[in-house]
């Protein structure tokens, strides 16, 4: 029993150690300790100052276009609220004349009374017609 | 150059002769390759560990301790570097090892013969390696490829030797039974 699970350990192994073996073809290409060596070396200063310089640039770029699209905002926004308000105006304007017209009528004394009694006559109507539908039902 | 690198570095020479690096370069790099493959499991990553490896050890080499083997050094190095990897890749990097080994074992024009056989059986252990949890799959591939014990395998993962014992035997139980399975 031992000696079984002994081969078989054995045999695992064996098996596990040529399947991950690199075969020739998986072999990979020479690694050149010149391009690790550039890769690892420091920026020089040349182009450090040059990256340097062109953030700088696109900085102040970057800024400047921010600056303009506030500036255009700011000059655009009032024409635009004031062309809005004028609209707004207007329509107001036309609205209100016919509506002081209708206002001025309403005012006179004459019309609030006429109004008052043509209501009453109105509900005495309806009333007087409900009763005689509910009389012919019944009847 | 291995002397422009140890003067770039500036290095004391007793740490670092002039051909170490280099020399470390030369002697390990199919090895680290290795077991970047094994671990990751895809060629491109692996020669992209393999050149993060030797760049970050070129970087670090000051902080190299002489005293003990570049191999076990660089293997550590590499070991966590494809680690990061797959941590970075993960799953994708996983599923697309197994469909390319899927579609190896699924070669039904495959000529029965004792080579194609063997071929087909290390494809099998490969993916069932490169499907084993991060934890056994680095154990067994330190083992088995790069042929350490368990006492350099536990120096190299920095985990108890203990500890590498049990990952290895348990690595190995995940395997059998996953072959097993497969049949």
């Amino acid at each position: 029993m031992r000696n079984d699970l002994r081969d078989d350990v054995l045999f695992d192994e064996v098996r596990l150690r040529r399947a991950l073996r690199l075969e020739a073809a998986e072999l990979p290409p020479r690694f050149d300790l010149a391009t690790i060596v550039a890769q690892a070396e420091p920026r020089r200063p040349a182009s450090a100052f040059a990256a340097l310089l062109s953030t700088a640039v696109a900085g102040v770029a970057a800024a400047g276009l921010a600056g303009l699209v506030v500036v255009a905002l700011l000059t655009i926004a009032p024409a635009v609220a004031s062309e809005v308000f004028d609209a707004a105006i207007q329509i107001l304007a036309r609205a209100a004349v016919p509506a002081s017209a209708i206002v001025a009528t309403a005012q006179q004394p004459g019309i609030s009374v006429a109004a008052t009694f043509a209501l009453a006559v109105a509900v005495a109507y309806e009333y007087a017609q409900r009763r005689e539908r509910v009389h012919a039902v019944s009847s | 150059m291995a002397a422009s690198v140890a003067l770039r570095l500036d290095l004391p020479m007793t740490l670092a002769s002039p051909a170490t690096f280099a020399d470390g370069v030369r002697e390990h790099q199919d090895e680290v390759y290795g077991v970047a493959l094994r671990i990751t499991g895809d060629r491109d990553a692996a020669l992209d560990v393999t050149s993060a490896t030797f760049l970050n050890a070129f970087r670090a080499f000051h902080r190299y301790d002489a005293s003990r083997p570049l191999r076990h050094w660089l293997l550590r190095i590499a070991t966590n570097e494809a680690i990061s990897y797959v941590r970075k890749r993960g799953r994708e990097l996983r599923r697309s090892v197994g469909v390319e080994q899927a579609t190896t074992l699924a070669d039904s024009n495959a000529t029965p013969d004792a080579e194609s056989v063997a071929r087909e059986d290390r494809a099998r252990i490969r993916a069932a390696v490169s499907r084993l949890p991060e934890l056994y799959r680095v154990v067994i591939v330190l083992r088995y490829f790069n042929e350490l014990s368990v006492d350099e395998i536990a120096h190299v993962t920095g985990r108890p030797a203990s500890t590498v014992g049990v990952q290895l035997l348990r690595g190995r139980a995940l395997l059998r039974g996953a072959l097993e399975n497969e049949q």
